[in-house]
């Protein structure tokens, strides 16, 4: 299956000189796919995924949508086929969240155009795909943290693209709202046909809805592949220095970790 | 839910309250001037006092003044957007201290040249303003990876305490004469009694609003984040060249027709906002238009409340920006 | 015990406070004594009223001068000592003057000058009638009471002169301009009604058109010009001397206001030497300037 997104053999520094935080990594989004992309703090997860979303450039390599290299698009073009939600939305003043939401349509129109009957159809099925319709009208700063990040992800449902980047999106979650936006990813990539990678932190969440895992440490890929492959107590132990159990949980047949104890190294 | 019908509708709104607070202004000052005789051409214009202090003495303020708070208020929103913070105003990047210390050098260095017709106070402030800009921009695009606003607001503050410096030093060495005419230019004055100083800022606003028009919806996206901006489509480091050199040239050519003039840029978008929201695509327009009342209105009191004496323009808009921007604060706290 | 303290304490108390009104009553008797001698070595910080000293034969007793002093030449080789917002006070102090002459609104430089005991003579403009009592007062207190009365009266007699020429004819109603922004008609600043450029106006045969201004100076719009329609309009320009270009291109902005009588009747008189503003020995050339100016 060919790949709808693909860096290829990607390296990036943040400025000349500087130490480089992507080193020689390889990741292929085929269609369908819902990737996560584990590894600790510092580990390039938040700037592999700039790469594969275009808005930074690798230093070497390159990273292609399809049979195009993607810095040859435009950021609109690129835009209409790649969301991101990044990790925090901070506003810098205040907007109802279907304003949030229909900002998503950006890249669809031109520079004096207003959005249509069916960009706010979009928005209202992107609003009803994540559960927040009846939020429309609140002020995002009033959400709560969970509602926030459905509204955030509602935007990116607008963008209409094929491929959604989602950097840490249970990062600042409680377990109630964690398991909220997992089960919303699941049904985003299963119902909608959604390809998507995710970066995280929390190796049961990606256990529990991706079907593949990319493990990065200090800008290196360190494994990929299926996750019940690349999800292995070595793995877990060179990736966090942590000794850990993998086992399989009997009621919902996802791979749970369980770490153990710190090593050093 | 018509998106572009509310648009239009919040806009022309304001245009109207704009447009009468603009036809109102020149009917009304310290002495009571007939209209009739005023518009009377049968009149020679040589004795047609009323015609003068109509045509002379208070349209082109009134016109001034509109240009003026329009520009102010719009640079105001968009540099708020651009540097994501609510606080910012024109004068934030060191715009308005280039364009004092441009003018309180051509006062002590009794400068007498002019170019075009344009003289040598609004001439030095103008290129004060460049200066600013430019050593601003070369600073914050100074880092490999395009324009940084953090870099921009922390060069921007800096200049400006530098060239207030600069600032009370030529001060200190200009006589006193001189000295208190700086002073009075640095609170604000539209009294032109010309309409070429208007006709000259004019082409520079002009190119600046076509800039600003363009920008309503990538400023909704750097409101909610440049990361995100750019993932959804919008160019981050041109986007924000064209925001910051579009604000800051509009802000300089305000400032040499009427003086560094306070709060406009701060307050007019903030009152804007309470009312229709944070949508650029209304609050830009909107401030623009407010801006334009706001400082007509203000110089309506500068020059009637104390009449014959003039209140300078400045003093009034701080004193009624002062107070509002300390409620603004402790109502975000 | 306690109540013996008390007692013993105020005893003290009283002792301490008697004394010191004694010791500050001698103080203020030999140091009125003192300021009552001659002054020898004078500072004066105040270029109107170094010219005064000059004029009132207390030039040679001046040792230093300001850094606006000008006027008289004889004050251009003498030390300065800073001006109105920044005077040296430790130059002052170091060349040992027996009398400075201050302006009333150096309230700090007043404190050090107490701190040090040196005797100050504090000064204000006001009006024309001020420059006299300026000469007199500063006669008595620099040993040169007749010369200054002279001065004094010759001025107050030319000063008469032009009162009595003018006396009779037509006042025109006359703004008096003395600053303005170079170019245009921005920030024009006018002598309103008090002072005395107010009141060498009045002298030289012209009714201020702002006499009803409470001010020294006010900054007026032009509204108010057209809506006062001065007859005369005399602006002083601190240039020495201009040539009938600049002279051209100061006038030129008035034209916008071609209904004010003098502009309409060709009455914008510039009057220039920055010897205009001084209320000094030097004011009666200002008013027969003006009053030539006024009725030719």
């Amino acid at each position: 299956m060919p790949a709808l997104l693909w860096a290829d053999n990607v390296s990036f520094r943040y400025a000349a000189g500087a130490p480089l935080v992507v080193e020689g990594v390889t990741v292929r989004l085929s269609d369908g796919a819902l990737v996560g992309i584990l590894g600790p703090n510092g580990s390039g997860k938040t700037t592999l995924l700039r790469l594969l979303s275009g808005t930074r450039r690798p230093s070497s390599g390159r990273v292609l949508l399809g049979d195009r290299a993607l810095d040859q698009l435009s950021r609109r073009e690129a835009a209409r086929q790649i969301a991101v939600v990044p990790q925090e939305t901070e506003l810098a003043f205040e907007y109802r969240a279907i304003e949030i939401v229909l900002m998503g349509r950006h890249p669809h129109l031109s520079m004096f155009a207003v959005e249509g009957p069916d960009d706010i159809r979009i928005a209202e099925d992107a609003l009803a795909a994540t559960g927040t319709s009846h939020l429309a009208e609140r002020p995002f700063h009033e959400l709560s943290g969970g509602e926030k990040q459905r509204v955030v992800i509602a935007a990116a449902l607008a963008q209409s693209a094929q491929l959604l980047l989602l950097d840490e999106p249970t990062a600042s979650l409680d377990l109630g709202y964690q398991l909220e936006i997992s089960s919303l990813l699941l049904r985003l990539n299963q119902d909608h046909g959604v390809t998507m990678a995710i970066s995280t932190h929390d190796l049961n969440l990606a256990a529990s809805i991706c079907r593949e895992l990319v493990l990065m440490r200090d800008g290196h890929v360190l494994a990929a592949g299926p996750t019940a492959e690349v999800l292995t107590p070595e793995h877990v132990k060179a990736l966090y220095d942590v000794e850990a159990d993998v086992q399989v949980h009997s009621e919902t047949g996802h791979m749970t970790v369980v770490p153990v104890r710190r090593i050093s190294r | 839910m018509n998106i572009r019908r509310r648009l239009i509708t919040v806009v022309a709104a304001f245009a109207v309250f704009a447009i009468a607070v603009m036809l109102w202004a020149p009917t009304v000052g310290s002495t009571s001037i007939s209209l009739a005789r005023a518009f009377d051409r049968t009149i020679p214009w040589d004795s047609n006092v009323d015609a003068q202090i109509f045509f002379v003495a208070r349209l082109p303020r009134v016109l001034a003044g509109a240009l003026v708070g329009a520009t102010l208020a719009a640079a105001g929103v968009v540099l708020q957007a651009l540097l994501r913070n609510p606080l910012a105003t024109p004068f934030t990047l060191g715009v308005s201290a280039g364009a004092s210390l441009g003018a309180m050098l051509a006062v002590t260095m009794k400068l007498e040249l002019s170019l075009l017709g344009i003289t040598a106070i609004p001439l030095a402030s103008f290129a004060g303003s460049l200066v600013a800009t430019g050593i601003v921009y070369a600073l914050a695009s100074s880092q490999r990876r395009g324009l940084s606003t953090n870099v921009l607001l922390l060069a921007g503050v800096t200049l400006n305490a530098f060239f207030s410096a600069l600032i009370l030093f030529v001060q200190y060495l200009a006589d006193f004469a001189e000295a208190l005419r700086a002073i009075r230019w640095m609170m604000g004055g539209l009294d032109v009694a010309d309409y070429f100083p208007i006709i000259a800022a004019l082409p520079l606003i002009f190119v600046a609003f076509a800039a600003f028009a363009m920008m309503p919806r990538t400023l909704n996206l750097l409101s909610v984040g440049a990361e995100s901006a750019a993932a959804k489509g919008v160019d981050i480091v041109p986007a924000q060249r064209l925001a910051f050199l579009s604000a800051s040239l509009a802000t300089g050519a305000a400032v040499s027709l009427g003086g560094p003039i306070g709060f406009i840029g701060i307050i007019v978008p903030h009152l804007v906002r309470l009312m229709v929201g944070s949508d650029h695509r209304i609050v830009l327009p909107a401030s623009a238009l407010f801006g334009a009342a706001f400082l007509v209105l203000c110089d309506l009191v500068a020059r009637m409340v104390m009449s014959p004496l003039e209140i300078p323009v400045g003093v009034v808009t701080a004193l009624i920006g002062g107070p509002f921007f300390l409620w603004l604060l402790v109502r975000k706290s | 015990m306690i109540k013996m303290l008390n007692t013993k304490n105020t005893k003290i108390t009283k002792t301490f406070v008697l004394s010191l009104f004694f010791v500050s009553f001698v103080a203020f008797v030999l140091k009125d004594v003192a300021a009552q001698e001659t002054p020898r070595r004078i500072i004066s910080l105040v270029p109107n009223v170094t010219e005064i000293l000059f004029a009132i034969g207390a030039g040679p007793q001046v040792i230093a001068v300001s850094t606006y002093d000008v006027e008289p030449p004889e004050v251009r080789s003498l030390p300065t000592v800073g001006a109105l917002v920044d005077p040296d006070t430790e130059r002052i102090i170091a060349l040992r003057p027996d009398l400075v002459i201050t302006y009333g609104s150096q309230a700090d430089l007043h404190t050090q000058l107490k701190a040090v005991s040196i005797p100050f003579f504090d000064y204000r403009h006001g009006g024309l009638d001020h420059i006299m009592v300026t000469m007199r007062a500063l006669g008595q207190r620099t040993g040169h009471v007749e010369q200054a009365d002279r001065v004094a009266r010759a001025l107050e007699t030319a000063i008469d002169a032009v009162r009595n020429r003018v006396a009779g004819k037509p006042r025109p109603k006359t703004l008096l301009v003395f600053g303005r922004e170079p170019g245009s008609l921005r920030n024009i600043y006018a002598s309103a009604g008090k002072g005395f450029l107010h009141d060498m106006l009045t002298v030289a045969g012209g009714e201020d058109v702002l006499k009803d201004i409470d001010k020294e100076s006010a900054q007026i719009s032009t509204e108010t010009i057209l809506a006062r329609r001065p007859d005369v309009i005399i602006e002083l320009n601190a240039a020495n001397r201009l040539n009938d270009a600049d002279l051209e291109a100061v006038l030129s902005p008035w034209s916008a206001l071609s209904s004010v009588p003098a502009v309409r009747n060709k009455r914008v008189i510039i009057l220039t030497g920055s010897g205009l503003t001084v209320p000094g020995p030097r004011v009666i050339d200002g008013i027969e300037r003006m009053a030539r100016a006024l009725h030719p």
